[in-house]
């Protein structure tokens, strides 16, 4: 149950990437990969690699997966810089 | 075939059919489930035996066949018995009034073995004493301590045991009392997932290995005493038969000393059982006579003579003794032999059948139990029926008022599908369950939304100059692509679920499919055979009578410019849902959690408390009880929600003794295996429809289409899952075949939307992709947001007229087709165009475009007067048939100005011509290389037709004028380059 939240909350907070420049390494599928797999990382780091089950998972589950979203929004664009992408504007 | 006679032809078929059709539902009965008329259904889990070590589909098969012929003994009509994914079978016996007899022969695997008894039997040091009656040794009180004396023993293996491996016990840690009803699983792991899925943390697992086994004790007692449930005394074997029920033949059951006497059952040996029978008996004959001698010969041969042991599965059914002194030769068998357990007469009859049938070649575990009665059944079915006809209804009255003419065929069609849909079911047969119900009326949603698409078609094609006649013929021919795309999503998503989902959402999904295939054929081919048959009359002279008329104000919304704002608005529900599933999680229903449920009409009136004091002895003192409104069933109607299950029989005596039941209860009871193959049958569904989804959408359109689509189902579905969490509602196997069912519904939109997308691209070859997408947009929202409402309609109907399993459909389902909506529009859309735009050749048009205007509009615009709006290549090479058409009517006035423009005659026609192609609202002004030449060299005719060329022109469809917005906009020099074909 975790995990579904972790992909909900990192989807979540995907769709806020729409307003930051398109730097990401694969765009704007490529900040929703690093955003759901940040999200899960982070959620598995955290409850040392195990999955809570539906009665082990709280609000506080819900609230692990905002930095692993952010985390990895952030190393995709990051990344994508390093590569040169230039947002469509530039 | 001249398109007269394929009409012609098409009538006649569907009039044929339809025929048939009313023939076939007269006089062929409707074959009801078990939810719809009453009865009993059991899911039995298949599990490996010594005989059979892996369970096989033929293993399954050979058990379905012994079960068929054993559901044929409890005299039951239409019995449906079916194998469900890789290791279950289901069984529906539809009138079945007594689940607990039903289950027992049904799914007893009825291996019967023969022990000599005394040499089998094990004492605490799980040593035998074999010249000892009864080894010296008394029946075991209690499972556990039966259990703990054989988990001391070592393992005995040989090619003679019944048990495969370890035998693994669960008990209470605190009490010793037995848990998962005190049967013995084959792994320790899915015993221990078993009892942590049933949230039972408490326990401890003891360890039998293979060899010796723990049966109980025979039931000797009489009478009444028998109805105080199963004797808890218990033995510790060695497993060493020496018979098995493959050795013998003609069981029957009789009477002892002839009529009158107790109920028997007696059986013939096979050559190999009579020796080996002969040989044992005699050695206990022989044993019996020692023991007397030993004794000092004793004169009571009965108190000195060993024993035979006859099992039934885990259980002794008799352990006769072998009269020395009658027969010191033992018993040759030649005359058979009998048992005699103290049977009832039906208890003798029902193992005599068994035996005779033979037992089943695998062990089965009832993972799932439910009754329903047949009065809750009768009324989901009114229900059902009042739903389907207020779905019918609704969606008839939008198709009218939306669509007038159009509309009346639609309805006719609707009628017509809905005939042909009740007539298949009824022929095939398939069997009609409440949530058949809801694929039916669903469908209906399906079939309005094909036509929905074509009639939007049709209306685009006269609104675009041709004649009524041409544009029934082109709106059909280009919105079938995007109807087959659509039905062919709905048709694979069905078929998933009906391979991996359980039984009742099984019939839903049937439905489901073969409604979709049916609606392909009323919704395109009936609906054009009547229209095209239609165009010389009256009726259809004026394309207002269609819909068509003038469009009173073009579509110009910035559905790009507004995406960011909707993605917000959609992350922020998202996160308010991922935040209620985590804070208050999802409420899933027995059929995930295992447990029972219990609802009954009691005939005299008790409060909660009553009701709690009388089922607490059954141990269900905790469970939750409420009181119902149901004036159906009667005036006390009771439900009592507990998470354990196995005493449903205890609990409905308890009720029935303290406040009398009237009817029959309608009782579920799942085990927790059942629930975590439900649980993992939904997952594996989800993930093969999206694979498959995705597989279709790439191979259709490119795989970059591919991954919106499965963003913005990932976004409807969690969206409903975060609306279950927010409103605490239950989450059943209904609503997972409801998820699934959106992945099908919410794909509908998005391929709309796509196909315009697909079918734009090449036609306008200088346009950034945001402004291909507002295009596409604005010239499909209506027709994606009539089908979506055309869907919740019936949803609507279900959700309000339907029972409650239906509810639980069309709850999901609303949520889910009015996310799919917004999804196809705000999420997948400009997923997509924010994906493509990185693409080299938009990055190119966008920075030129941007390099010209100083701002990318949201519409496209010709900044050097080329136009921005081509005809595709493929269409070039149609127009050159156009010099010599077949039928003037064919041709539409922008095909008839494009061939005045590729022929370059009338100049100052051609001066006009992109003006009057705007107005005729083609949004389509092409032009011939000469054409082209002089709008691209500028000059006073371009400059008149710069506004009309613009691709707002073909989207505004009157007028030639851009976009609100748009034309006030300062113009840019006119670049040559732009408006180039790439």
């Amino acid at each position: 149950m975790a995990a579904l939240v972790w992909v909900m909350m990192g989807i979540a907070i995907w769709h806020f990437t729409i307003f930051v420049p398109d730097r990401f390494w694969g765009g704007i599928v490529g900040a929703f990969l690093g955003a759901v797999t940040g999200a899960m990382l982070l959620g598995l780091i955290i409850n040392g690699f195990t999955i809570p089950g539906q009665n082990d998972t709280d609000l506080v589950s819900a609230l692990e997966a905002i930095p692993g979203a952010l985390l990895g929004i952030a190393a995709v664009y990051f990344y994508g810089v390093s590569q040169g992408n230039e947002p469509l504007d530039a | 075939m001249s398109d007269r006679r394929r009409n012609l032809f098409v009538l006649l078929t569907v009039v044929g059919l339809l025929a048939a059709s009313i023939a076939v539902i007269f006089t062929k009965e409707t074959k009801l489930g078990l939810d719809l008329q009453g009865g009993v259904q059991l899911v039995f889990q298949g599990k490996p035996t010594k005989q059979q070590p892996e369970v096989t589909p033929e293993g399954l098969d050979r058990a379905l066949d012994i079960m068929r012929e054993r559901v044929d003994t409890l005299g039951v009509a239409e019995p449906e018995l079916q194998r469900s994914g890789s290791d279950q079978i289901d069984v529906s016996l539809p009138g079945v009034a007594d689940p607990e007899r039903a289950a027992n022969i049904v799914g007893t695997t009825a291996q019967l073995y023969f022990y000599d008894w005394e040499p089998n039997i094990l004492d605490e040091d799980c040593k035998t004493n074999p010249d000892s009656v009864n080894g010296g040794q008394q029946a075991i009180s209690g499972l556990f301590n039966a259990v703990q004396r054989a988990s001391k023993c070592p393992p005995e293996v040989d090619g003679n045991n019944t048990t495969q491996g370890s035998q693994f016990y669960a008990f209470d840690k605190t009490s010793n009392a037995p848990l998962n009803d005190g049967i013995p699983s084959e792994s320790e792991q899915d015993l221990r997932e078993s009892l942590e899925k049933a949230d039972i943390g408490n326990f401890k697992i003891l360890e039998v290995p293979e060899g010796v086994i723990v049966v109980r004790a025979p039931d000797e007692r009489e009478g009444d005493q028998r109805d105080r449930g199963e004797v808890d005394q218990w033995w510790v074997l060695k497993d060493n038969p020496v018979l098995n029920g493959n050795e013998i033949k003609n069981p029957e059951q009789n009477f002892e000393n002839g009529a009158g006497g107790a109920p028997i059952v007696t059986m013939e040996f096979t050559d190999q059982g009579r020796k080996a029978f002969a040989e044992t008996t005699r050695e206990i004959a022989q044993r019996g006579a020692d023991n007397a001698a030993l004794n000092g010969g004793l004169q009571n041969p009965i108190a000195a003579s060993h024993h035979f042991a006859i099992r039934l599965d885990n259980e002794l059914i008799s352990t006769p003794y072998i009269n020395f002194r009658e027969n010191p030769d033992g018993i040759d068998g030649s005359q058979g032999a009998q048992i005699s357990g103290g049977f009832t007469l039906q208890s003798a009859q029902d193992l005599a059948r068994l035996l005779k049938i033979g037992a089943l070649p695998l062990r089965l575990e009832l993972i799932s139990r439910s009754q329903v009665s047949a009065t809750l059944g009768q009324q989901a079915l009114d229900q059902g029926l009042k739903a389907g006809l207020a779905g019918f209804l609704i969606v008839a009255i939008f198709l009218l008022v939306f669509y007038r003419v159009l509309g009346v065929i639609a309805v006719v069609a609707l009628a017509i599908y809905a005939l042909y849909l009740f007539a298949l079911i009824k022929l095939i047969p398939i069997t009609m369950t409440l949530p058949g119900i809801a694929g039916l009326i669903l469908t209906i949603g399906v079939a309005a939304d094909a036509n929905i698409v074509v009639f939007e078609r049709v209306k685009e094609e006269i609104r675009h100059g041709r004649s009524i006649s041409a544009g029934i013929a082109q709106g059909y021919k280009k919105g079938f692509a995007t109807i087959v795309d659509a039905n062919i999503v709905t048709l694979l998503v069905a078929f998933i679920l009906f391979i991996l989902a359980t039984a009742g959402v099984k019939g839903f999904a049937f439905v489901l499919g073969v409604g979709t295939i049916v609606s392909l054929f009323t919704a395109v081919l009936a609906t054009q055979a009547i229209l095209l048959s239609m165009r010389g009359s009256r009726v259809l002279q004026r394309p207002s009578a269609l819909g068509a008329g003038k469009q009173r104000k073009p579509i110009t919304f910035d559905f790009m410019g507004w995406s960011k704002w909707f993605f917000s608005t959609s992350g922020v529900i998202l996160l308010v849902c991922a935040l209620a599933i985590g804070g208050k999680g999802l409420n899933f229903g027995i059929d995930f959690e295992s447990g029972t449920r219990i609802t009954a009409a009691l005939e005299n009136p008790a409060t909660v408390e009553q009701v709690r004091d009388a089922v607490g002895p059954a141990g269900f003192a905790d469970a939750k009880i409420q009181t119902v409104k149901n004036p159906e069933l009667g005036n006390n109607v009771v439900q009592i929600s507990a998470e354990q299950s196995g005493k449903t029989q205890e609990v409905t005596d308890a009720l029935d003794n303290t406040f009398g039941i009237a009817g029959d209860p309608e009782v579920s009871e799942i085990g927790p295996t059942f629930g975590q193959s439900v649980a993992n049958s939904a997952l594996v569904a989800i993930i093969a429809s999206l694979l498959v989804i995705s597989i279709y959408i790439t191979l259709r359109f490119e795989w970059k289409f591919a991954v919106p689509v499965l963003i913005a189902l990932a976004h409807d579905i969690l969206i409903t899952a975060g609306i279950y969490a927010l409103v605490g509602r239950e989450v059943t196997t209904s609503t997972v075949a409801a998820l699934l069912t959106i992945l099908g519904f919410s794909l509908y939109d998005t391929i709309i939307v796509f196909d315009r997308i697909r079918e734009n691209v090449p036609r306008m070859p200088s346009a950034a992709f945001s402004q291909i997408y507002n295009r596409s947009m604005s010239e499909v929202v209506v027709r994606s947001l009539a089908t979506s409402f055309c869907t919740v309609l019936p949803v609507l109907a279900l959700f309000f007229f339907g029972g409650e399993t239906l509810q639980d459909f069309a709850f999901a389902l609303i949520i889910g087709t009015l996310s799919g909506a917004y999804s196809s529009i705000f999420i997948a859309g400009p997923v997509l165009v924010h994906w493509k735009e990185r693409d080299p050749v938009y990055r190119s048009r966008y920075r030129r475009i941007k390099e010209q205007l100083g701002y990318v509009p949201a519409y496209a615009v010709a900044a050097s007067g080329a136009p921005v709006d081509v005809e595709p290549e493929r269409k070039r090479r149609a127009t050159a048939s156009i010099t010599a058409p077949q039928d003037p009517t064919q041709v539409s006035r922008e095909d008839f100005d494009d061939m005045v423009a590729n022929l370059g005659i009338d100049e100052g026609g051609s001066a006009k011509r992109p003006t009057t192609a705007a107005g005729a609202g083609s949004g389509r002004p092409t032009g011939g290389r000469r054409a082209r030449a002089r709008a691209a060299g500028g000059g006073g005719g371009a400059g008149s037709g710069g506004a009309g060329e613009t691709g707002s022109g073909g989207t505004a469809g009157e007028g030639g004028q851009p976009p609100a917005g748009d034309a006030d906009k300062p113009k840019k020099p006119r670049n040559r380059r732009h408006g180039r074909p790439r």
